[in-house]
């Protein structure tokens, strides 16, 4: 931190935006693009919950107190110094863990799920969303101490980082969150350089043991989902009776939609978890294609500052944990929206910043947090 | 940290993670891509499909059953209404778990397995799906209770009012009106598809009586509506809806009253009443018993309640008034008639009576019921005092003279093998013989020998009570017979009572000898009630006149009638001629008979009294048609009291029908 120069006069440590507003911005440690385009996306979910929770005001208040505490946690977050992750991750990791311990030991099951932590004075949360941002904290920690690409052993340790928490998920009876934390971490370890024949051949394996997973290792109702994926009318009153509905709100939603809180099948009960999972179904209905497209368009919105955000940023650490969050935002937002839509067999993910649910909100904006806090604080670095 | 980098490698780590985000950047966008594909896909390409879906989902066409017509009697009375009730109703598409629910039920409503059995029969014959169908009906205040409670973990489960048919006099007309009951799918299957349409909203429909007869006019037209449905299949709003046309009310002939009355008199013996209107040929009353309940049918008997029905062995639900048997001496009137017609008598024939009837050349004796009481005959006899007497020589002898052939035409032209009836379908038609009847459906030739049995009606011949009254009205009306009816009018939608007219052929295709003859027959008939005993002249009083006389209720109106004793089984008499009918067993008893009517010059009603093993026709059966006269033509309370039957037991020995002979 000591050597630096400038070509301005206050040319501070600071990484000058093209224009003095930004420079009030910056000292905020707020990014506005991906502030503004956030907020969009949020005040659109919200819009469609009003309609998804049967006009039920209470929901939406609660959702948008959700969305205030998470910009404010945003906000936050984007305080602290790069460093600060950095140095921390090895800490907040070895921590984490101990958390989803003591989660496993003493935690409050929801929905088969015995994932949440219910301390006395605090709203009961999900450590294991966490996880999320500290396996690819750790992994880039790991890895900006190594030279990229990485070499074997070192995706032996990364195999390590990656599998202790998504047992312990695992243990947990919760397969969605292991899954995306399992994600984010492999999005790390791609993104720093990986080789592609490795990538191969783990595609490869993957695809060659899954017909060994179906057989001999997956629980009747994660069959049951394959099946129901392959053909959703095989019992179409009872596993398929989800898809089947949600796919007709999106059909029958056509180009322009039924309108705004004219949605039959969303008003008329026809689609399960309209308000949370399946919200998308209610937006397809109501606001047709175009409104799927104004939410992809939105998600872009997000997606490129993010990408563009991990793009200069300035170290390996930042660049690895900048990309992991963003490819991780995305694969949530398009396993949601192709598994509404029946591309996919169903796992229970909600679509992010529009489903309902405060913990899903303020777990995904911390991760925003930290993408601003990269941006924010950058050096100028030395010519 | 500055020290740390080493700036080959910090590049190189640049561009790497630059490559590889730019992969990752191109397969966001192609997933992105793809995904946006597949979404218009669906609301594109798939559109139609899927919003044909769902309406499917949310838009329900429903039919609303129109009312029923209500039947009413001639003064008005309510016969027949539709009274609300509440169903549980089950919509099968919405009943995820219909065992764990009828489980449930089971628990806490009464629901038997006949009914979930039933139940299971009515979901088979549904005809439109995401319909509800009835699984319990009438259910209990307490039991609506009990089932909102619980409704929650009722899915598809629902309580629905609906109009069912109700009959306020229960066992009283059910023979006349009939009944609705659940449609069977005979019935469904034999329904043109205009009609099937029409009956998508009801489930029952009329199965016997005027209920069946007039189905098509009680009925009315099927309405619709479309509604919107949730997940649950509530309904959420109606959208579209084209009214129900209900049914027509009628109005019947039948006095309730009467009804009643006939009802009363009859008992608890088994046996039929029918009483008509001679110049109208409006059935008045039409009363069998034992009856039955018509209430029990319309929402489906059980098989407990049906059991309980047939245990009495006097089979109830079987309609006797419209049944036919042998009439006995009821007949004679009309042979004379015949005899009259034809020329083979006339009113100044007689003939010498020595207590039985050879047929020329022949042995056998056939006796007359004299032959039976002191082996005396009537002597010199003609045809007025032959049926006021009910002297069965002079009909054995008139019967022979006239042939079967002639006695078949002529009866037929009364109504008899035939069913007169313009509304009652299911009357029996009985047995005219002739010897072309015979030897089509006993494969016999006529013997001579028969034909003395056929004027005395103890033969071939049979007759239902419906078609003696008919007989006895036409002769109350001075010899032109009216077609029997039940429906007298319809109810417009303003009130306004419309009279039906129907075409009646009868009277034409009759065949009378002179009106002074026909008066004469109808004269002797009054003869037969009111010709008292006269010491002088031995055999000269109306066979039923020593019942009217013990009864020491003298007639206030002009009474006609003939009695008719049948009998059930061939009895072989002792030498001396003796049986004594209470010791034969009751099921072997002969059928007692009567026919009567109001004797004025217009005369207004016409009856005729069947009591099934009841002994002899005027000391049994005459009672009843009087009680029955009575009732119509005395004011209201000037009805003489109740007499008890004893009071004409006394009085059997001289019950003069007692013609058996073989």
């Amino acid at each position: 931190m000591a050597t630096r120069s400038s070509s301005r006069p206050l040319g501070d440590r600071f990484y000058q935006l093209s224009t003095g507003r930004g420079e009030f911005w910056q000292s905020l440690r707020i990014d506005p693009p991906l502030v503004l385009s956030l907020f969009c996306l949020a005040a659109y979910g919200l819009l469609v919950l009003f309609s998804a929770s049967g006009e039920n005001v209470g929901d939406v208040q609660r959702q948008a107190a959700a969305i205030v505490v998470a910009f404010v946690v945003m906000t936050a977050v984007a305080q602290l110094e790069v460093d600060f992750f950095r140095r921390g991750a090895p800490l907040m990791f070895v921590g984490g863990l101990v958390v989803l311990g003591v989660v496993l030991a003493i935690g409050s099951e929801v929905n088969g799920a015995k994932a949440w932590l219910d301390l006395p004075g605090l709203p009961s949360f999900q450590p294991s969303e966490l996880e999320k941002f500290l396996v690819p904290m750790m992994l880039a920690w790991y890895m900006s101490t190594r030279s990229l690409p990485p070499k074997f052993k070192d995706l032996v340790v990364c195999g390590v980082i990656i599998l202790i928490p998504a047992v312990l998920i695992l243990l947990q009876n919760d397969t969605g969150t292991a899954l995306m934390v399992i994600m984010s971490g492999v999005f790390t370890v791609l993104l720093a350089g990986i080789s592609w024949k490795i990538v191969f051949a783990g595609i490869t394996a993957v695809l060659a043991a899954s017909p060994a997973w179906y057989i001999f290792l997956a629980q009747p109702h994660q069959k049951n989902r394959i099946l129901t994926f392959f053909d959703p009318y095989r019992d179409p009153t009872g596993a398929g009776y989800n898809i089947i509905q949600s796919q007709i709100a999106i059909g029958s939603g056509g180009v322009q939609g039924k309108g705004w809180l004219n949605g039959a099948q969303s008003q008329l009960d026809f689609i399960p978890e309209s308000n949370t999972d399946f919200i998308l179904a209610v937006l397809a209905e109501e606001f047709g294609l175009l409104g799927v497209l104004f939410l992809i368009f939105l998600y872009l919105l997000v997606l490129g500052r993010g990408f563009y955000i991990a793009l200069t940023a300035q170290d390996t650490f930042s660049r690895l944990l900048a990309g992991s969050i963003v490819l991780t935002f995305f694969f949530y937002a398009f396993v949601n929206m192709a598994m509404v839509s029946g591309l996919m067999p169903v796992v229970g993910l909600p679509l992010p910043l529009v489903s309902k649910g405060g913990t899903s909100i303020v777990t995904l904006l911390i991760g925003f947090g930290i993408l601003m806090s990269i941006q924010t604080h950058k050096r100028v670095l030395p010519r | 940290m500055a020290e740390k980098f080493k700036l080959n490698d910090h590049e190189r780590e640049t561009l790497i993670f630059t490559g590889r985000m730019i992969v990752a950047g191109i397969l966001v966008l192609l997933l992105l891509a793809c995904l946006a594909s597949w979404m218009a896909y669906l609301q594109i390409y798939r559109y139609e499909y899927f919003a044909a879906r769902s309406d499917g989902n949310r838009l329900h066409s429903q039919y609303v059953s129109p009312n029923r017509g209500l039947i009413y009697d001639r003064n008005g009375v309510l016969l027949a209404d539709n009274r609300p009730i509440f169903n549980l109703t089950v919509v099968r598409e919405t009943a995820t778990n219909l065992d764990v629910s009828l489980d449930l039920l089971r628990s806490v409503i009464n629901l038997s397995d006949d009914d979930i059995e039933q139940y299971r029969t009515r979901q088979s014959r549904r005809a439109v799906p995401h319909t509800s169908v009835p699984l319990r009906y009438q259910l209990s205040e307490e039991e609506i209770a009990a089932i909102a409670v619980n409704q929650h973990m009722l899915p598809g489960f629902a309580v629905e009012a609906q109009l069912v048919r109700h009959y306020p006099f229960a066992d009283m007309s059910a023979h006349a009106i009939g009944y609705v009951s659940e449609i069977n799918k005979e019935e469904l299957e034999a329904m043109s598809p205009e009609q099937a349409e029409n009956y998508r909203g009801t489930h029952q429909i009329g199965k016997t009586g005027i209920e069946k007869t007039y189905e098509d006019m009680l009925h009315g037209t099927v309405g619709y509506e479309t509604v919107e449905k949730n997940n649950r299949g509530q309904v959420m709003r109606v959208l579209d809806r084209t009214d129900p046309v209900p049914g027509r009310d009628i109005v019947l002939h039948l006095d309730s009253r009467l009804q009643a009355a006939a009802e009363r008199a009859l008992g608890e013996r088994r046996g039929a009443v029918v009483a008509i209107d001679p110049a109208t040929g409006g059935v008045l009353a039409m009363v069998s018993k034992p009856g039955y309940d018509p209430n029990l049918f319309v929402t489906g008997i059980s098989r407990d309640q049906l059991t309980e029905l047939n245990r009495s062995g006097h089979t109830p639900l079987f309609n006797r008034a419209i049944a036919s048997r042998v009439p006995g001496s009821t007949i004679k009137p009309f042979i004379g008639l015949a005899g009259l017609y034809n020329g083979v008598i006339t009113p100044e024939t007689v003939i010498g009576d020595p207590g039985y009837f050879r047929l020329q050349g022949r042995s056998r004796p056939y006796y007359d019921w004299t032959w039976w009481v002191d082996k005396s005959g009537h002597g010199a006899i003609d045809l007025r005092r032959a049926i006021y007497q009910s002297c069965n020589t002079y009909f054995y002898q008139l019967a022979v003279d006239l042939g079967i052939d002639k006695i078949h035409d002529y009866l037929l032209t009364f109504g008899f093998g035939q069913n007169l009836a313009i509304d009652i379908p299911e009357a029996s038609v009985g047995i005219v013989p002739s010897e072309a009847w015979k030897r089509e459906n006993r494969n016999e030739p006529w013997y001579v020998g028969e034909t003395p049995y056929e004027g005395i009606g103890n033969g071939i011949f049979q007759a239902t009570t419906l078609q003696m009254a008919s007989a006895a009205a036409a002769i109350a009306n001075h010899g032109v017979i009216r077609q029997p009816r039940l429906l007298k009018g319809t109810i417009g939608s303003d009130g306004e009572i419309t009279d039906v007219i129907f075409e009646d052929t009868a009277a034409s295709r009759q065949l009378l000898p002179s009106q002074e003859q026909v008066e004469l027959v109808r004269n002797a008939m009054v003869d037969v009630v009111n010709k008292p005993y006269d010491p002088n002249n031995r055999r000269h009083e109306g066979s039923a006149y020593p019942v009217l006389r013990e009864s020491g209720r003298p007639l206030p109106y002009p009474m006609g009638g003939k009695s008719g004793t049948a009998q059930v089984v061939e009895f072989r008499v002792d030498s001396a001629g003796n049986r004594d009918e209470s010791e034969v067993d009751e099921r072997f008893r002969t059928h007692a008979m009567f026919i009567a009517f109001d004797a004025s010059e217009k005369s207004r009603i016409a009856v005729a009294v069947f009591v099934e093993n009841g002994g002899g026709g005027g000391s049994v059966a005459f009672p009843v048609a009087r009680e029955v006269l009575d009732a119509y033509l005395l004011p209201e309370g000037e009805h003489y009291p109740e007499v008890s039957l004893a009071a004409y037991d006394a009085v059997d020995e001289l019950d003069h029908d007692h013609d058996h002979d073989h």
